[in-house]
């Protein structure tokens, strides 16, 4: 997960210790270009595509996880 | 002729391209002219994502034709082709000058091309360029035509909202024609599909005949319906989904390895996008031109708009084998495998 979180702190432009799976979106500009810069990590990442409208509903990293979990099966 | 999950797959014998001009609007807009609308920040995130320094727009009374038509007339007098000779002219655009007649047919009657010549538009964007090609080089297969005119282009500045921070800052426009001629020993290969279940994801709701509601889809709701609308996140999701495999199966298609092309050639959508496309696909950087930099996203222009700005000098000088990748609006798709070489005429110049 380290490269995950290390390229998620770079997304959103936040210290890589306030990573975790309860940070919350809301707190930040999560918006389309966050959107896409995420869609594109989760495939570099993890092979996976995620849907955007399915990453726009996220509320928090955890959500995430869950629909790259969802989608890896 | 085959076919794969990709697309229907067609080898074209007997056409090659003999030149190619690519014409744009000589006014630059810079990043600086969004600041006052968008604020500096949300300006700088989506120059980081999109990689768009400048890009040429048209005034208000130049169209895509008038574009086309400016790089056909010179193209012929470089080429030293009389009017006369050419037997079909395929105009590919989504800004056409009317709704009707044809722009093809106005361009005919503009250039003095001859009553018995073929004239016809087609509506495809991202993936135009491929599309014409194959389409043009079929016709002289056929023996239908022995020149063949692709005018292909479009001026988006005329059809998205200014103030629309997602479309306003990435696309910009150009005009361009290709010449294409006989040539006994040329082949081509080509493969182009299509999912409509994409259209509403990068269209313009209104201003034909039919309205696309923003009662039925949310995402429209505060858009004027008038101007281009595009999901960027759903865009690029098809894109990473398609393009990849695209890429893979055009090589193996035309009986080649990726060492084998001189370039690859990508439909300049979004430096963000060519760039994830190519780490994805571990082609070498070198082998990929870029320009969005320069002239923005100039949908279907964009892939002859890097053979006139960024392989110039190699395409006047020597043979090169080059693989192309249109991809978007529709979606549609469509890709070219194609040796483009010793080439009389390849610039492109403003108006």
């Amino acid at each position: 997960m380290n490269e995950f979180y290390e390229g998620m702190a770079e997304v959103l432009e936040v210290d890589i210790d306030q990573i975790s799976p309860a940070f919350e979106l809301q707190n930040i500009d999560w918006n389309s270009l966050a959107i896409v810069s995420t869609i594109a990590l989760v495939d570099e990442c993890f092979d996976v595509l995620l849907n955007g409208r399915l990453l726009d509903a996220c509320k928090t990293i955890s959500d995430i996880e869950n629909l790259i979990a969802a989608k890896k099966d | 002729m085959t076919t794969s999950s990709i697309g229907r797959e067609v080898k074209v014998a007997g056409a090659r391209i003999a030149g190619v001009m690519s014409c744009v609007p000589s006014l630059q807009i810079e990043n600086d002219y969004f600041i006052d609308k968008f604020g500096e920040v949300a300006v700088n995130d989506a120059i980081k994502m999109i990689g768009v320094q400048k890009r040429r727009w048209v005034n208000e009374s130049t169209t895509t034709r008038d574009l086309c038509s400016h790089a056909a007339k010179r193209l012929l007098k470089e080429l030293e082709w009389l009017p006369d000779t050419i037997d079909a002219l395929i105009f590919v655009s989504q800004t056409p000058d009317y709704r009707l007649p044809a722009s093809a047919c106005v361009m005919q009657s503009e250039l003095g091309l001859p009553n018995a010549c073929i004239a016809f538009d087609i509506n495809l964007g991202c993936s135009g360029y491929p599309h014409a090609l194959w389409l043009g080089m079929t016709m002289i297969q056929s023996g239908a035509a022995k020149r063949v005119l692709l005018a292909v282009g479009d001026t988006s500045s005329r059809l998205f909202d200014k103030d629309d921070r997602s479309t306003a800052m990435l696309f910009g426009d150009a005009g361009t024609v290709t010449a294409l001629e006989v040539d006994s020993s040329s082949v081509a290969h080509f493969i182009m599909g299509t999912d409509g279940q994409g259209m509403c994801n990068l269209i313009v709701p209104e201003g034909a005949f039919k309205n696309y509601s923003s009662t039925t889809d949310k995402r429209l709701n505060y858009k004027n319906p008038v101007f281009l609308f595009m999901d960027g996140a759903e865009i690029f999701n098809f894109t990473l989904q398609s393009v990849p495999p695209h890429i893979a199966r055009t090589i193996e298609f035309a009986e080649k390895n990726t060492n084998d092309y001189d370039a690859f050639l990508f439909h300049q959508a979004n430096l963000f996008m060519i760039k994830h496309l190519i780490k994805k696909t571990k082609l070498p950087n070198e082998k990929v031109p870029i320009n969005i930099e320069e002239f923005g996203n100039t949908s279907s222009a964009s892939i002859p708009l890097l053979m006139t700005t960024r392989l110039k000098e190699q395409l006047k000088n020597n043979t090169l084998q080059l693989a192309m990748f249109g991809f978007g609006v529709g979606y549609s798709w469509a890709s070219a495998s194609i040796k483009v070489g010793n080439l009389k005429v390849v610039e492109a110049i403003e108006l």
